[in-house]
């Protein structure tokens, strides 16, 4: 057995998930990236008795380490900035044209704030499925709650962005 | 630009760099696990059977000689 490619393997399949589900709970891309690293570092230390584990088995054991970490005592540590403008620092993606630009900046501004409310249940598992691209049976599967209630965590999040959204795209009445 | 383009741009934003998840598996993989001291420290195959048998054998016989009293030298 390779231990650094084996947990090469764990890493490399598991990685995005683990930081998607912290960025959820912390609504911070760097600390969710220390939470991360802490997890990972547990699977390293204990990487025989994962590996006798099936592909479902290891990933359960990865989540159920990070939902045991304690978020609070690595937030004391990091005095990083929020989600939003962990976004602010990933460079523009091009776009046909700066009026797109400029309302694609500004909707994404607003989906952000946006999340940053939502309560931390429903944040995490928006977080899951849009950046760790996770569907609800392996979100409920990590989480260890139905897949129907995380259809409705996601379904409740999208209700609220898309009202924050809506005053954004609704004109404003013109005075006559 | 809907909800779901929104989303998923966001999605891309928060994600961690390729390179900052590469640095933290090289961090990790740097410290000591039980893994790799498990096959760091493995030995070969050791002395052979026989061989422990002959010196545990030698080495009784001389502790048996040792107790025995020394006929004066000539």
């Amino acid at each position: 057995m390779d231990p650094e490619a084996e947990f090469g393997r764990l890493y490399e399949a598991n990685r995005t998930a683990v930081h998607a589900y912290f960025v959820g709970r912390t609504a911070d891309k760097w600390l969710a990236a220390d939470l991360m690293q802490e997890v990972f570092m547990r699977v390293w230390q204990r990487l025989p008795e994962l590996l006798d584990r099936s592909l479902d088995g290891q990933r359960a054991w990865i989540f159920t380490v990070a939902r045991n970490l304690s978020v609070d005592s690595f937030r004391s540590e990091r005095s990083r900035a929020d989600t939003a403008a962990a976004v602010d620092d990933e460079p523009a993606r091009p776009s046909p044209s700066a009026a797109t630009a400029v309302v694609a900046a500004e909707r994404l501004a607003i989906v952000s704030e946006a999340i940053g409310r939502l309560p931390e249940r429903q944040r995490t598992v928006l977080a899951m499925a849009a950046a760790g691209g996770l569907t609800s049976a392996e979100i409920g599967s990590a989480l260890g709650i139905p897949a129907g209630t995380v259809r409705y965590r996601l379904s409740e999040a999208r209700r609220t962005l898309a009202a924050a959204l809506a005053g954004y795209d609704q004109p404003e009445p013109s005075e006559t | 630009m809907s909800i779901d383009d929104t989303l998923a741009a966001w999605g891309a934003a928060a994600r961690l760099p390729a390179a900052a998840a590469a640095d933290i598996y090289q961090r990790i993989v740097m410290t000591p696990s039980p893994a790799r001291a498990a096959r760091t420290s493995t030995l070969g195959p050791g002395l052979d059977p026989a061989w422990w048998r002959q010196f545990s054998a030698d080495f009784s016989a001389r502790i048996v000689m040792s107790t025995q009293p020394v006929p004066y030298a000539a």
